[in-house]
């Protein structure tokens, strides 16, 4: 049941448009805490613009972005990079920084935002982040020396390194074998638990859908089409629905 | 493209360009500063170049000279080599060949590099991180572009300088006193200053049109390759307008 308080991301008649391709059209959602939501859409339909936009790398051109209460559009810069550190992205390409190892990939956040931390703190952290997602023995690696699964798994890793409060996850199984992108959706479920997170989930792959959601938001042509468990629309007959779980 | 199309996007370009050259001012100034980057930068662009420049100001040095010699020679003025040598090496040749090499090598570094990240959303993972992209990219590469292409061009002019004490003495015999005597002699404040001035104007003009290019790169991988070279380009460009405008506010004041 959604409750004000228990609302961590409210969009409200969201409108983004790139020249006259209209994107999203009036889109409104409601993510409840500790839940893990999965949007889904046709390709170009608006999915990543849509949590651009709540992490302010876009800003809408009407309706409302709001996180924490907060609407992303009226914070300052410095608001907004505060803000930032409660909301964990992963980007679809993983977007590790290419010059960097693992462990300094890892540390980079870390060294910005708790600066009090001593240098063993920090190593305690970045491998305690390893091994939530596994992968202890990369410390030393560089992004190059990765695999699509592992890459993946790092930027989870740093992603989570800050303890984000909220989880954006634009693809996450996207270019995977199957084996693998259900390594990921576990792990997703996992971070769920142990940190109680919220979660925005992009994807159109629907195994990932079925195994990591709580409720499945399905936009269409710009707008929230329909809002439902994973078992109320596999079973649905509407034939905008029906193609997305054949 | 139609020619008016053509001078609206070089006029919305040129704007761009101050206005991301306004932002440098604005932002490079405030805290935080990113003070590893910035010598992790100056590290990268001033010793990693150092021996391009280098190799390239031992054969610039000693070309300039055979090839001067015999026309010396002709006017019976073989003994000033030294002495217009070192003027040229100094005042121009130095300073404007070690800048095209850097535009070449750092210029097209710096976009490709930046491009590369914008495409692979590295710089929106940074930004979604709390970091702002801009202090720590931009302002230390164009900090350490601005630094380091001075002591390059320094280093380059005294590479140069003994290149061409070897292509002295392939015909004849000068000994190094000699040969330092006469180009310290020959070499004034007017020929020093305003070189070495024009050269921190290069480094800035270099790292932010790389910059420029590299962070605004669109169009995935083909967009990388396009920053890179337009980086080289226009940048190239950039130095050769500088010089001209140097040269006549050296004139201006009387330091030609």
């Amino acid at each position: 049941m959604s409750t004000e308080e228990n609302i961590v991301i409210r969009t409200e008649k969201l409108v983004k448009s790139f020249g006259e391709n209209h994107v999203l059209k009036g889109f409104d959602l409601e993510l409840n805490r500790g839940e893990n939501l999965v949007v889904l859409g046709k390709s170009g339909s608006g999915k990543s613009v849509l949590i651009k936009c709540m992490v302010g790398l876009l800003y809408p051109d009407s309706g409302l972005v709001s996180v924490f209460g907060k609407e992303i559009p009226k914070l300052t810069q410095l608001e907004l990079d505060e803000l930032r550190t409660k909301i964990g992205f992963l980007f679809q390409s993983s977007a590790l920084y290419d010059s960097m190892t693992v462990r300094e990939n890892l540390e980079f956040p870390l060294r910005r935002h708790w600066m009090h931390k001593t240098k063993d703190e920090v190593n305690e952290l970045v491998m305690e982040a390893l091994k939530n997602v596994g992968l202890e023995r990369a410390v030393d690696l560089m992004p190059s020396e990765l695999s699509g699964g592992m890459r993946k798994r790092i930027g989870l890793a740093r992603t989570l390194i800050l303890k984000p409060e909220i989880m954006l996850y634009d693809e996450p199984t996207t270019g995977l074998d199957p084996i693998t992108g259900r390594e990921i959706s576990n792990l997703i479920v996992a971070i769920q638990e142990k940190y109680h997170t919220s979660s925005i989930i992009i994807t159109h792959d629907m195994e990932c859908a079925k195994i990591v959601a709580n409720r499945i938001m399905i936009l269409i042509d710009g707008f929230k089409y329909t809002v439902g468990t994973y078992d109320e629309l596999v079973k649905s007959d509407d034939p905008k629905i029906k193609p997305f779980f054949a | 493209m139609s020619k008016q199309s053509r001078r609206s996007e070089f006029l919305s370009e040129v704007g761009n360009i101050s206005a991301f050259t306004g932002k440098f001012f604005r932002e490079g100034f405030k805290p935080r500063y990113e003070w590893s980057e910035l010598f992790r930068q100056c590290y990268i662009i001033g010793y990693e170049s150092l021996p391009l420049v280098g190799i390239t100001a031992f054969i610039m040095g000693l070309v300039l000279t055979v090839q001067s010699r015999p026309t010396l020679e002709e006017f019976g003025a073989a003994s000033y080599l030294p002495a217009m040598v070192a003027v040229s090496i100094v005042r121009e040749i130095g300073p404007v060949i070690t800048a095209l090499i850097c535009a070449g090598k750092i210029g097209s570094s710096i976009g490709a590099e930046l491009g590369s990240m914008r495409v692979t959303e590295q710089i929106d993972a940074m930004e979604v991180s709390g970091t702002n992209p801009f202090k720590y990219l931009v302002v230390t590469r164009v900090i350490a572009c601005t630094m380091m292409l001075p002591i390059l061009v320094v280093l380059a002019d005294g590479i140069g300088l003994y290149a061409s004490y070897i292509g002295v003495n392939l015909k004849g015999i000068v000994s190094w006193n000699l040969y330092t005597t006469q180009v310290f002699e020959s070499l004034t404040f007017s020929d020093v200053m305003p070189a070495l001035v024009k050269t921190y104007f290069f480094g800035f003009a270099i790292g932010i049109i790389g910059c420029y290019k590299g962070y605004f790169s669109n169009k995935g991988t083909e967009g990388v390759g396009i920053a890179a070279n337009s980086a080289v380009v226009v940048s190239s460009l950039m130095i050769f307008v500088i010089d001209l405008i140097a040269v006549q506010i050296a004139d201006i004041l009387g330091l030609t």
